[in-house]
């Protein structure tokens, strides 16, 4: 009884809130960005906000929405669940946002997009890749590809290089939601190619010795080994593979497509194949641009987060551009701009440093172009992902 | 299992139980002082790693206030030689053992001399966690921070050789990992269990108001425990951080939980206890095979739950006698 009484002052007290905010007309261009700034996360959430940065500055250089700039609100969601939903709940109601990119794991935007979606507050999830995003809700969009399209590239570049493999072995962090969707991908896509799996090893992100795995590795005798798992933990496994004498080629997953994992292996990184939803190396102008604005500034290329976050904004602002043109943005009523502002990005089309994007009615991403890379490392430190076509 | 799974096991499992045995003793020095568990320990863990990062390599990325910040654009004086760096080690714990003695100053200190109850030092020090961690990621971000991969000659394994056709290989890391902690170990055994002040702290830890009546400093050989406890803590933070990197301001916290799960089953308060325990922890995950090793911290506290139950005051504890 004191559950439903509880829930029902909260809905009672959300509602109010939305309420007020409906009654208000827009006077300052806002858009949210709810990423994790603090935690274990943080590391991808601050290259996130490094993008969105990027984006507002160089976006509003160039007029911002036809002349008027937009202004973007950053709230911290940590690494957990809880601390996304306080953001997105922040973002919507005390900062009323026009829209929200965020959050940084799709276990958080399983959790806090569905109070965006209550609100009908329009969300561009950009690094959630997991299955079944976009279905949370028909304001919920992505603009990160979903593994399952991204990681089979990577398999058949390495048969291209080495058309001899036979044996390969398949190591994911079994902690981490992303990285075992994308392994059952690159399980799926070994057999397919007709060649054998050899050993399937786990590992958790939070682990730092993989000597019981690179063994396990060793001994299988493989050709091909595919990781799933992030910078950390992956770049110290490919460090310890080769430390140990595995010589054959190794395949990272997206998770390892972020120049952050160079420092962790260092020279050992070099000749990785990773799997891309971007590189550096996408030849538009809008890629291109942003590459030599990031570079110039962090004196490496751009992550594969920046860049997401840096799309994410820009299909906002661009969606807004269209709305502005036909009736500006300070005569509408927030709740109603947030509504048109959801139908037109997912009408639109945007040339983006990802390449050309589009969504579909679910808000799934459409984008055309996807990369496989080879890492080449100049000195311990420095290296680069050299496309692969 | 085949032998030479056998070995690799024992091997490893030596290597990272040996890591976790000098943290452990961290926890236990000060436990046996204070009777607190000081949770501010897996912090200064990270911070001793963070410390010799910064006097070896000394250069931070892109976030943080630290950021861009090169204090040795032409090298780092104690880098590229195993004296330097394990000098660069020594001072890096140093620093660390520092800190201890400023939590024990501001969590432990005040609260001791309210008389305040035993919990209170302990959330206290648990917020002085949080904030020490927070403070890392403001100053140098949650980038991870490597050392020289050549640090420890780690360019070939120490050891490696076949046996029923299977390949067995100890890392360079892994050896010095053992030595060092093994080392570390001997001291402090010596120093507790031989010398003046080894003798002061265990009257201090027995009884602090009859030390006191001896004529022993208790608020001095309570600085000495902490500073001790942070430098064996700050060493361990190294040696896990030189093997294989510094992951962030929160690397410290899962062996923070781990250092816990060692003391309570080893006996807590008891040092060789600590040792034992840090073992038994480090050979339970070796020994969990390589298709389920994403579950060895199930394993390793499954063992301590069954442990505890069999023997409640761990393997070396004394059972607490009630006098009536």
């Amino acid at each position: 009884m004191a559950r439903i009484s509880l829930n029902g002052a909260l809905c009672a007290t959300l509602s109010l809130t939305l309420g007020l905010a409906h009654a208000q007309k827009v006077d300052t261009i806002t858009i949210g960005v709810a990423v994790a700034q603090t935690s274990n996360t943080a590391l991808l959430g601050q290259e996130q906000v490094i993008g969105a940065r990027f984006a507002e500055k160089y976006l509003n250089a160039r007029g911002g929405i036809n002349g008027t700039p937009f202004k973007l609100v950053f709230q911290d969601t940590g690494g957990d669940e809880a601390g996304a939903i306080n953001a997105f709940q922040t973002l919507i109601t005390k900062d009323r946002v026009i829209g929200i990119v965020g959050p940084t794991l799709s276990q958080q935007a399983f959790a806090s997009d569905p109070i965006a979606e209550r609100a009908k507050v329009p969300v561009l999830g950009p690094s959630n890749t997991a299955k079944g995003i976009p279905q949370i809700g028909n304001f919920i969009a992505r603009v990160s590809a979903p593994v399952a399209v991204v990681a089979p590239n990577a398999v058949r570049q390495a048969l291209k290089l080495d058309p001899k493999i036979k044996d390969v072995a398949v190591l994911y962090a079994q902690n981490d939601a992303f990285s075992t969707s994308e392994t059952g991908t690159f399980q799926e896509t070994v057999k397919a190619q007709g060649l054998n799996l050899a050993t399937v090893q786990k590992f958790q992100t939070t682990d730092t010795d993989f000597t019981t795995q690179v063994t396990a590795v060793l001994n299988a005798k493989v050709d091909l080994v595919i990781i799933s798992g992030l910078a950390a933990d992956g770049g110290n496994l490919i460090k310890q593979l080769r430390q140990l004498g595995y010589k054959g080629l190794i395949i990272g997953g997206n998770g390892m497509n972020t120049s952050n994992m160079f420092p962790v292996c260092q020279k050992l990184c070099d000749g990785v194949i990773i799997a891309q939803a971007y590189s550096p190396a996408q030849s538009s102008a809008a890629n291109q641009v942003f590459v030599k604005e990031y570079s110039a500034q962090y004196k490496k290329a751009p992550p594969q987060f920046a860049a997401q976050a840096y799309a994410g904004v820009q299909v906002m602002v661009e969606a807004l551009k269209v709305i502005d043109r036909k009736k500006k943005l300070n005569t509408w009523d927030l709740d109603d701009l947030r509504v048109e502002l959801n139908k037109q990005i997912l009408l639109g089309k945007y040339n983006t440093p990802l390449g050309l994007l589009a969504f579909d009615k679910e808000g799934e991403i459409i984008q055309k172009e996807f990369y496989v890379a080879q890492i080449k490392m100049k000195d311990a430190k420095t290296g680069s992902f050299v496309y692969l076509k | 299992m085949e032998l030479s799974a056998l070995l690799q096991n024992l091997l490893n499992g030596l290597a990272i139980g040996s890591v976790y045995a000098i943290f452990a003793l961290g926890y236990t020095l000060v436990f046996s002082i204070l009777g607190i568990i000081n949770f501010a320990h897996g912090a200064v863990f990270t911070l001793g790693a963070y410390f010799t990062y910064t006097l070896v390599v000394g250069q931070f990325e892109n976030n943080g206030l630290f950021k861009g910040v090169n204090l040795f654009p032409g090298g780092s004086p104690l880098s590229g030689h195993p004296v330097t760096f394990a000098l660069a080690t020594l001072v890096g714990a140093a620093l660390a053992g520092l800190v201890a003695v400023l939590i024990e100053r501001v969590a432990f200190r005040p609260m001791r001399s309210r008389g305040a109850d035993p919990l209170l030092a302990l959330v206290s020090s648990l917020g002085v966690a949080l904030v020490i961690v927070n403070l890392i990621q403001l100053l140098v971000g949650a980038e991870i921070y490597n050392f020289p991969s050549d640090a420890y000659g780690e360019v070939r394994p120490a050891l490696s050789f076949t046996l029923g056709g299977n390949v067995v290989i100890i890392r360079t890391v892994q050896v010095v990992i053992f030595a060092v902690s093994l080392v570390m170990l001997a001291v402090l055994g010596f120093v507790i269990g031989r010398t003046k002040i080894g003798k002061a702290l265990r009257a201090v830890a027995e009884n602090p108001t009859t030390a006191s009546l001896l004529g022993i400093s208790v608020d001095r050989f309570i600085v000495i425990t902490f500073f001790l406890s942070g430098f064996v803590g700050g060493l361990a933070g190294t040696l896990v951080g030189t093997a294989f990197g510094v992951a962030g301001p929160y690397f410290g916290v899962a062996y923070g939980l781990k250092g816990l799960a060692v003391i309570v089953l080893g006996g807590l308060g008891s040092i060789p206890g600590a040792v034992l325990g840090g073992l038994v922890i480090g050979l339970a995950e070796a020994f969990v095979p390589a298709d389920y090793s994403a579950y060895k911290d199930a394993v390793a506290f499954a063992l301590l739950f069954i442990i505890l139950l069999v023997r409640p005051q761990g393997l070396l504890g004394r059972s607490a006698i009630q006098k009536v």
